[in-house]
């Protein structure tokens, strides 16, 4: 009796750094992390429920009130944007994008110095954006850029880490799920974040290609510019490689403009790479493999979205969030310095986990924190700590962190993206990679640096649609 | 982000129950994805009539939002068999043998006993909706549909980590490195080699050496 009536008169924020404990130990020993959290959130709810009501009635009110959840959480539109995001990732590389657009980015770009590694960090790139797969446009560019570029002399290290680095750039631009999935659970608006992913992606895809054209006029091991491409040859790709522009326009041009909804964007963007997939000779076999995988990663996110969901109603009793803001603000340092450790521990967490697991099960706890550092919900960027409003540091911390994630994707030692260049190319082992890739992982680093400091990167598109 | 781990097979009861549950599963995930394809048709029909002819579909919100529970939920049981839901291997990854299927043993039972808490849960959710004649705001769909497809998927999982639960119990006892039915678990090297496997696009086959 004696653990149950202590359990029993247990203060909520108690209640909830044990159940918070309890959720942590499950994802260690390797519980699925949705149903990890969905068990904390249960638990938690029962036991909040069963020392008010007692045991019976406790597991009842929790069961009804849990009962309830997956359903309803789910069944919303802003939501529904998800699948149609990931069925663009999918269907894409059935309508032939990833060739016709490093053919374009070649003729185009190919003048430059290490003008074939520049072509292939833009149209990985652009290719990332639109697949959202970080990993998955590594393997294919893998494949398709790094036998041209070692034909041209390129130093293998350093083909494939332009590779693997090129991969990450799929989360910030347009279309990019996880910015939605940040969207939702900080309960902020999608198109704003989403408009607020465009710039912080284009600069550090365009960091990545001045890295490169400064490694190659200061370096040996890099072939040699590929010229003579006539205009008329330059126009001749943009056709195959248009759809790619036409999907980040469609999406941001509905979203800016007011005239769809996000869902809307996403569908008209799956649509027309659905178009060209067909006309590029998918049949059904692909479109079913497609459609398989796109449900597959569908119900992965939503039960992911779900459970943590369930957890955050727990949350809600336990008040652990404003404990744990109550706390960090009270610390005695600079802000900035706490919101860095922050990052840094999503840097190391990033390394054994998954990015949207990491996100999800973090967020509604660490996210409230973040935006009470920075002075609570309403105030204005001149009495903030960041420099930046109450909105806009929801949607700036949102773009930083997930930068952060994709860093993960390129640093040892479960970095996803280096392992697959190398289990494409024989030739390269996955140390070339890591070691390929080591200077834009600190362009990276840079990168972060600079939206840190200039927020208003981030800020500006979604400033013009009134969010600031 | 969606990885997929290498099922063994054998002629055992296990394995054959395995996969003939495999094939009910991956219906039900395909019928999820035809119900995204439908949506992506039915949103771009949408705002292209809105567009085009000022002509918007009647009730599109209630419909989108009565489809996604399907979404969400038909393919959950699907995503398991696969190893498709996502965790951290961390730890596992450096078991093996017994003490590697007793722990995912245990995190299965876990896994088993939030389902069917919520299975309940969302069972009455349904019979609420269901006895009440509950409907959507704006055109008067019915609402029970979608909250049944939760009770239904979850029962499913439900049968399918009861497969996993035999399937580990089964590797416990033989104490074996190979066993059936059950995801193994790869390092990373192996997850991304199967990653770069699974999305050779048409023109890579064609021309990639």
């Amino acid at each position: 009796m004696g653990v149950i009536d202590t359990m029993a008169s247990m203060d909520n924020i108690t209640i909830g750094l044990w159940v918070t404990g309890l959720m942590m130990l499950m994802v260690v020993i390797g519980v699925r992390v949705a149903f990890a959290a969905a068990m904390a959130g249960f638990l938690g709810l029962l036991w909040i429920f069963s020392a008010k009501l007692g045991f019976e009635k406790g597991l009842l009110v929790t069961i009804k009130m849990a009962g309830t959840i997956p359903h309803s959480k789910v069944s919303t539109l802003a939501l529904s944007l998800i699948p149609t995001f990931i069925l663009i990732g999918f269907l894409a590389y059935h309508a032939g994008l990833t060739r016709a657009l490093f053919e374009a980015a070649k003729r185009w770009v190919g003048w430059l110095p290490g003008g074939m590694g520049v072509a292939t960090v833009f149209s990985t790139a652009g290719f990332a954006a639109v697949s959202g797969a970080s990993v998955a446009t590594s393997a294919v560019f893998a494949r398709i850029a790094i036998p041209e570029m070692l034909k041209l002399g390129y130093d293998k290290r350093f083909a494939a880490g332009v590779v693997a680095a090129g991969g990450t750039l799929a989360s910030l631009i347009p279309p990019s799920a996880i910015l939605v999935i940040y969207a939702i659970i900080v309960e902020q608006d999608v198109g704003a974040l989403l408009m607020a992913g465009f710039l912080p992606g284009a600069v550090s895809a365009l960091i990545y290609g001045g890295l490169v054209i400064f490694l190659a006029s200061t370096r040996k091991n890099f072939g040699p510019p590929i010229s003579g491409f006539s205009w008329k040859q330059r126009l001749q790709t943009l056709p195959g490689a248009m759809p790619i522009f036409l999907v980040v326009a469609i999406i941001m041009v509905c979203i800016y403009g007011g005239v769809g909804t996000p869902t809307e964007a996403g569908s008209l963007g799956a649509f027309i790479i659905l178009v060209m997939a067909l006309f590029k000779g998918m049949r059904w076999k692909e479109l079913r493999s497609s459609l398989m995988e796109t449900a597959k990663l569908t119900v992965m996110i939503f039960t992911i979205i779900w459970g943590v969901l369930l957890y955050v109603r727990f949350l809600g009793f336990a008040d652990l969030p404003g404990a744990f803001s109550d706390w960090i603000t009270s610390l005695d340092q600079n802000p900035m310095f706490t919101l860095i450790l922050i990052l840094l521990a999503y840097a190391v967490l990033g390394m054994f986990m998954d990015a949207i697991g990491m996100l999800l099960l973090t967020l509604p706890v660490v996210y409230p924190a973040v935006i009470a550092l920075n002075g609570g919900d309403s105030v204005t960027a001149a009495e903030s700590a960041f420099g930046v409003s109450g909105v806009g540091c929801s949607i700036w911390f949102g773009i930083i962190v997930v930068k952060m994630a994709e860093i993960c994707l390129i640093t040892p030692p479960i970095g996803l993206n280096c392992f697959v260049v190398a289990g494409v190319r024989p030739e390269c082992s996955v140390q070339d990679v890591f070691r390929g890739v080591t200077p834009f992982f600190v362009a990276d680093v840079i990168t972060i640096a600079v939206l840190i400091a200039l927020p208003g990167i981030v800020l500006w598109l979604p400033g013009l649609m009134g969010f600031s | 982000m969606s990885s997929s781990t290498t099922i063994l097979e054998d002629q055992s009861r296990l394995s054959l129950a395995d996969r003939t549950y495999f094939k009910l599963e991956s219906s039900l995930n395909l019928l999820g994805g035809i119900i995204i394809i439908l949506l992506v048709l039915f949103a771009t029909v949408n705002v292209l009539g809105r567009w085009l002819f000022d002509l918007p579909i009647s009730g599109y919100i209630d419909w989108v939002e009565q489809s996604m529970a399907f979404m969400a939920f038909l393919g959950i049981a699907y995503t398991q068999r696969e190893g498709g839901h996502i965790r951290m291997d961390m730890l596992v990854s450096r078991l093996h043998g017994r003490r590697l299927w007793l722990v995912e043993l245990i995190s299965t039972v876990m896994m088993l006993l939030v389902t069917l808490a919520l299975i309940y849960g969302s069972y009455l959710h349904f019979w609420r909706a269901y006895s009440l004649g509950d409907s959507s705001l704006d055109i008067d769909l019915p609402t029970w549909p979608a909250k049944f497809v939760v009770p239904f998927a979850l029962t499913v999982l439900a049968l399918r980590l009861l497969l996993q639960i035999w399937g580990y119990i089964r590797a416990a006892i033989e104490d074996t490195d190979q066993p059936v039915a059950v995801p193994l678990i790869e390092d990373a090297a192996a997850v991304a080699a199967k990653e770069a496997a699974a999305i050779i696009s048409p023109d890579d086959i064609q021309e990639d050496k």
